[in-house]
């Protein structure tokens, strides 16, 4: 079949799309804003875990933390000197932190104390602070940007926190973190370990964790199964787990993707149902039509063809296009509300998602393949009709 | 003179490149700002020890992904549910040796 035969095929199949227009149109709505709930989810995610893969590279090698009945409880800082026996170990961190709930608006505060002296990088956390800000001193304190607003502190320099026999410990505003580091702390406050111990009204003998760092990051799995052997009633997270959660956590098998999945599954069931139920009596003689003007099988077949093509590949670039555009520029804001469910503290979210052939294809293969399948069939059972048959 | 079909649908396709092209662009210019940021990001992990995106910031185990364990959405009480809307959108955490 010559080049110019194929391009005349093609303008008689754009001719009648636009002939049906109002049929077309409402189809490709429908299938796009399908696909659209998919390729939204799977670019919400994948820009989610990209956003982790990156920042948390930096993550602490090994968390040990003590469980009992199946929960963590604080950790004796006499187990440092446990750890300290294992050969391989450059430095143990203790930290002191947990969850704060401000029952003046029911927020949850993560509430971090650590000595940056001993953290990787601690001596230059002074530039993850906006101008001016600093590492708190002790009685000062720290804050995301989602606390200071939170707090409504109108220009005020002190604040104040419940301790757990209900006395206040108050604070000194060191510094506020800077923006860029929002989807990390913006809910967090940060002290010195002994004012975090206050607050939580810990002994001095406790820490929540240690933050554990090897001389041979190759040794992190070999350090961490010894820890455990010498630690018994502790749990030991290595970073590369850190990096494997966000992994896991957004995957296919969470509840809402199913959601997803399923909907889009029944919606082009329900499409590829209805195309190879048959072509409609106006459809049926429009190829008797063409079959007497010397159309050959094949002639008709490659039109539907096209036909077929041109509307799933429209809603496809449609939909995915404007889930594209919904994650970058507005950051999955139809998803947020499942994202961040009863938060009173929302931090920013800056969305890139790494837009992958596989994942492409993957939507392509359950959108237009059954459709193209769908429209084809019904297509070539009556093609293969003689003409007067199909005209009455 | 009616133009041609196809001669339309090669306009259209023309059109969409440069909207996608756009769309690149754009997306590469947030990209350049947020790889200008890594240094701020590597130090306030690294300093603080973090293990975990601000996203959610309700639950512990939706706070804290990396550092919870699968039984902790269920640690109320004895055959507790767990009840935290977001715990529908992120699928449990389960390691395998």
């Amino acid at each position: 079949m010559s080049f110019e035969k194929h391009l005349n095929i093609l303008d008689y199949a754009l001719q009648t799309f636009w002939r049906r227009k109002l049929k077309n149109v409402s189809v490709i709505i429908v299938f796009a804003a399908v696909i659209f709930l998919v390729a939204s989810f799977q670019l919400t995610t994948s820009s989610l875990v990209k956003s982790a893969r990156k920042s948390l590279a930096r993550a602490p090698e090994i968390v040990v933390q003590k469980m009992s009945a199946g929960r963590q409880e604080s950790i004796p800082l006499a187990y440092n000197k446990k750890m300290g026996a294992i050969f391989g170990i450059q430095i143990i961190v203790p930290r002191v932190w947990g969850y704060y709930f401000d029952e003046i608006n029911g927020a949850n505060y993560t509430v971090i104390g650590i000595n940056p002296a001993l953290m990787p990088m601690g001596r230059e956390l002074d530039i993850v602070f906006e101008e001016g800000g600093h590492f708190p001193k002790p009685g000062e304190a720290a804050l995301g940007s989602g606390i200071l607003q939170s707090l409504a502190l109108e220009g005020r320099q002190v604040f104040s926190m419940y301790r757990p026999d209900l006395t206040l410990k108050t604070f000194r505003i060191g510094g506020i973190f800077d923006s860029v580091t929002d989807f990390l702390t913006s809910d967090t406050l940060i002290t010195t370990l002994e004012d975090g111990r206050d607050l939580f009204g810990l002994d001095e003998e406790k820490v929540t964790d240690f933050c554990v760092y090897v001389r041979n990051p190759n040794e992190i799995e070999t350090i961490a199964k010894k820890i455990s052997t010498a630690l018994p009633d502790t749990r030991v997270v290595t970073r590369p787990q850190i990096e494997k959660t966000y992994k896991m956590v957004f995957s296919w098998r969470s509840g809402f993707a199913s959601v997803c999945i399923l909907t889009a599954l029944t919606a082009f069931i329900i499409f590829a149902w209805d195309k190879a139920s048959g072509l409609s009596p106006e459809e049926r003689r429009e190829i008797a039509i063409l079959k007497i003007l010397g159309w050959q099988t094949a002639d008709i077949l490659l039109m539907r063809f096209w036909e077929g093509l041109l509307v799933s590949i429209l809603a496809f670039i449609a939909g995915y296009l404007g889930a594209f555009i919904h994650v970058v520029f507005f950051s999955a804001g139809f998803f947020r509300p499942v994202l961040v469910g009863w938060s009173v503290l929302i931090p920013d979210l800056t969305l890139v998602p790494d837009v992958t052939l596989s994942d492409m294809l993957l939507v392509l293969s359950f959108s237009v393949l059954p459709y193209l399948a769908a429209t084809v069939i019904p297509a070539w059972r009556s093609s293969i009709i003689s003409p007067d048959a199909a005209m009455h | 003179m009616i133009a041609r079909p196809t001669h339309i649908l090669a306009g259209a396709l023309f059109i969409l490149v440069l909207g996608v092209i756009t769309l690149a662009s754009l997306t590469g210019i947030k990209e350049d700002r947020l790889a200008g940021q890594t240094k701020i990001i590597d130090v306030v992990v690294a300093g603080l020890g973090l293990t975990d995106l601000c996203i959610s910031t309700e639950a512990r185990y939706t706070r804290h992904p990396a550092v919870s364990d699968p039984v902790v959405p269920f640690m109320d009480y004895p055959g507790s549910y767990e009840h935290f809307p977001t715990g529908s959108f992120w699928a449990p955490i389960i390691y395998f040796e």
